[in-house]
């Protein structure tokens, strides 16, 4: 595993270079106040950022943790302790990966070197877990309370509504609105009560203001990727949504943001693709290989980009007004449980699920998707540890094949690598290449 | 030693295709729709008020899946598969409806798979809370509410208050039975085994309520008669994923252990409780379908307290040890597994921890695994 080729990752936009310096910068803003004894919240993805901005808390994603071990080559490491403390190889790798710095950290009384950051996620103040995605995301957080820090902690539930239920009657948008809203203000009880400040709404306000302005230029970004020659790639994609996580809210991310759609745009008025000679473009199903990001160069050597990917539209646009903050921040929940509705998903609609439009196969959407992308291919990761995601590629690939667009599921794992082989990877790699050439030449699909 | 003799021709009489066949009839003798429910969290009282009949869906294990793997992922609950896959070769086509409970996560997954490539003339998702706020609790009255209304919808039959109360007495009357027996296997020489006991409460998914209460009644009296046998052996508590076949707990048997009490469903995690008799039935459905039904897929906090329970139940059947048993990515018990374990080890309770694809396979290994365990009580 560690003889991979595909461990590096090249980007092709400078904006997303210039994160070598203003997350190092962030990071260490962070550590410093870490080190002088802040209390950090270890939280999940769908604690909106925003509120932790306005409590002026610092926080941690350890599903981002999990990523950067992954890429840092450390991961197995973390997940190997989880393991000889009994949990199943089988759980989410984000989940074990914690779950062995953890173990480590309460052991041995100090940050485990191998942390791809000094001082590593510290330790937790209190745990914000959530129910966004999947069930691991708050017994994750119930079990470290349980077995390693005896935190306080304060879980979502944030449901929507099946997709044969209509999410515009009135009676059933309330039924939905209410569980959201009484959770929110749950969770700011709860952080009232453990930062022992109070909530000024005014703030907030204007962190919503800032991170969305942020996000509008992201989504812009994002749709510039129709053009052909696409001029952003996967590598930059998945990098750029580290500031999503830590700098929305702040000046920065809305520079950042503006920069980055800039720059996409010049590359497409001036007809810049990230390869020379864009053969295939393709949509990426599920979480990336964190530990192997240089797959997509290598496939981009062929020719083959990807112009959309399913996962991590953590920040996705919404309007939402603005004015009371917190029903903005109920409401940009809820009209992701629309869209999805809107859309026809038949898979997973059941939570508001921010991260992954990957269950979201309606066929509206995704015809939309392979026309407006001019679509040759979709790549779906399916992640034997996250179910969550991976669910419904299979579901997905039989709707794509409808469309006449083919599709290869390949197995790994979005921070374990013991289940990948590049030789394994490559050999499936090109035989999907000449799958999609042929479709191009107007072939059959095999699948059904 | 063929696996199959646990999975497909053991001593039952209320297995998954028996009970198929069961309902087949009584769908044929009442003209009544059958509506096939998944998990405990959408009251079979309800459906049965609205004049249909409820029916538990179960398994066969080690069943193939390969009909399922056209539609679904292979990393996926090896149970939902095996039921999805029997969806998908028409084996279930008794069902009139479907009523899917939003439990683990691959349960509330299935619910969109299933009625896209399969669709009844009913179906609906019961979605469920994963936290005990009061806000929760209230939306999950609410749910209750679209459930009877979706029912009544398809059914034509109104639910009414009293009609919903009846049926909650006589579902009732079965836990009554149900815990009568297993206060019984508190006895140090106990006269019905765990596998018995579990083919007897396999009944309690197929048969309309009075029918299991007559079967249930004249259980508890045959049992009251038998003779104690003076062989005393390693008591044992089986904990983890939902449990519709007792070729493990046979194992467990043939190996020397007896199977005393459980932490499973559809074991003592259904019947344990009765629901209370309140004036608005939905404060007494709520109490039992929701707030009380010990499934890890709810948060009872941080901390070991959430498994108080299952240690008091260790003192009162005076339990020897644990075994835990996993189904493939059966995240809500692997995520509890190591917090369990260490807190009954605290209390000195051995647990062993058997994980498998839902085939009870290869029995041999099982087996020798439960008999090492068993050797160091």
């Amino acid at each position: 595993m560690s003889q991979s080729e595909m461990k590096r990752a090249k980007r092709h936009l400078e904006t997303t270079g210039k994160m070598k310096e203003m997350l190092p910068r962030f990071f260490m803003r962070m550590m410093e106040r870490k080190f002088s004894n802040e209390p950090v919240a270890w939280c999940m993805v769908g604690v909106p950022p925003e509120l932790l901005k306005a409590f002026d808390l610092l926080f941690e994603w350890p599903e981002n943790f999990g990523t950067m071990c992954a890429s840092r080559q450390v991961a197995p490491h973390f997940i190997q302790a989880a393991e000889n403390d009994g949990f199943s190889p089988e759980l989410c790798t984000y989940v074990t990966n914690t779950m062995g710095y953890c173990k480590l950290l309460k052991d041995t009384g100090e940050v485990p070197e191998e942390c791809p950051l000094p001082g590593g996620m510290g330790t937790p103040a209190m745990l914000l877990g959530s129910g966004f995605i999947c069930e691991p995301r708050w017994k994750w957080f119930q079990s470290i309370a349980t077995r390693y820090f005896n935190v306080p902690v304060y879980s979502t539930d944030p449901l929507a509504p099946p997709w044969d239920v209509d999410p515009h009657d009135p009676r059933i948008a309330e039924h939905y609105l209410t569980l959201l809203r009484e959770d929110l203000a749950g969770q700011i009880e709860f952080l009232e009560k453990h930062t022992g400040k109070k909530l000024d709404l005014d703030h907030l306000r204007e962190i919503l203001e800032r991170s969305h302005k942020a996000l509008a230029y992201w989504r812009d970004a994002l749709a510039l990727r129709k053009a052909i020659p696409s001029p952003m790639g996967s590598t930059d994609y998945f990098h750029a949504i580290i500031p999503q996580m830590y700098l929305v809210g702040d000046e920065e991310a809305v520079d950042f943001y503006r920069e980055m759609y800039e720059e996409v745009k010049d590359r497409v008025e001036r007809g810049v693709g990230i390869v020379e000679d864009e053969k295939y473009r393709l949509t990426w199903f599920g979480l990336p290989p964190w530990f192997n990001m240089g797959v997509f160069n290598y496939l981009e050597s062929m020719g083959a980009v990807f112009v959309y990917e399913s996962t991590y539209n953590v920040g996705d646009h919404f309007e939402v007004d603005l004015s009371d903050p917190l029903e903005a921040i109920v409401k940009r929940t809820w009209q992701r449980a629309l869209k999805m509705h809107d859309y026809g998903a038949e898979t997973m609609p059941e939570l508001c699920n921010p991260a992954v439009f990957g269950g979201f196969t309606g066929s509206d959407f995704l015809k939309e998707l392979v026309e407006d992308y001019n679509l040759n291919g979709a790549m779906m990761h399916l992640t034997r540890s996250c179910r969550a995601v991976s669910f419904g590629e299979v579901h997905t690939k039989n709707r794509l094949a409808k469309l006449g667009v083919p599709s290869l599921i390949f197995e790994s794992d979005m921070a374990d690598p013991r289940l990948w082989s590049d030789a394994q990877i490559k050999t499936r790699l090109h035989a999907f290449l000449e799958t999609m050439e042929k479709a191009k030449q107007g072939g059959e699909i095999d699948e059904p | 030693m063929n696996h199959k003799k646990y999975t497909r021709q053991g001593n039952m009489t209320y297995s998954t295709l028996e009970n198929e066949e069961r309902i087949r009839n009584l769908k044929k003798e009442t003209g009544k729709p059958v509506i096939g429910y998944l998990c405990c969290f959408a009251p079979p009282e309800m459906i049965s008020a609205a004049g249909a009949i409820p029916y538990r869906i179960t398994g066969e294990p080690g069943g193939d899946t390969s009909a399922a793997d056209a539609c679904v992922e292979p990393y996926g609950c090896t149970y939902v598969r095996n039921i999805f896959a029997r969806a998908l070769e028409g084996k279930l086509d008794f069902l009139d409806g479907l009523v899917i409970s939003h439990s683990c996560d691959m349960v509330q997954r299935l619910y969109g798979i299933w009625t896209y490539y399969r669709p009844l003339n009913f179906s609906c998702m019961f979605n469920v809370p994963h936290q005990l706020t009061p806000w929760a609790k209230d939306f999950y009255t609410r749910e209750l509410g679209f459930f009877q209304e979706y029912l009544e919808n398809y059914t034509g039959q109104k639910i009414s208050r009293e009609r919903l109360q009846e049926e909650i007495k006589l579902y009732n009357h079965n836990r009554t039975l149900v815990r009568e027996l297993h206060e019984m296997r508190k006895d140090p020489l106990p006269p019905i085994e765990g596998s018995e006991m579990l083919d007897l409460l396999m009944a309690g998914g197929v048969l309309p309520p009075d029918r299991y209460n007559s079967l249930l009644k004249n259980k508890v009296e045959e049992v009251k008669t038998r003779e104690p046998k003076d062989d005393k052996k390693p008591r044992i508590m089986v904990w983890g994923s939902i449990m519709d076949h007792p070729a493990l707990f046979e194992m467990i048997e043939e190996t020397g252990g007896r199977i005393v009490c459980d932490d499973t469903c559809i074991g003592f995690r259904l019947w344990e409780n009765e629901v209370p008799l309140t004036e608005d039935p939905y404060e007494g459905l709520k109490e039992h379908y929701f707030v009380n039904f010990q499934c890890p897929r709810t948060d009872r906090g941080p901390g070991p307290d959430r498994f108080n329970y299952i240690l008091q139940r260790a003192r009162d059947y005076k339990i020897d040890g644990v075994i835990g048993y996993c189904i493939s990515f059966c995240d809500p018990h692997k995520l509890d597994y190591p917090d369990l374990r260490d807190y009954l080890k605290k209390d000195g309770l051995p647990m062993l921890l058997i994980d498998d694809n839902y085939s009870f396979s290869p029995a041999e290994a099982i087996k020798t695994r439960v008999q090492a365990f068993l050797e160091t009580l």
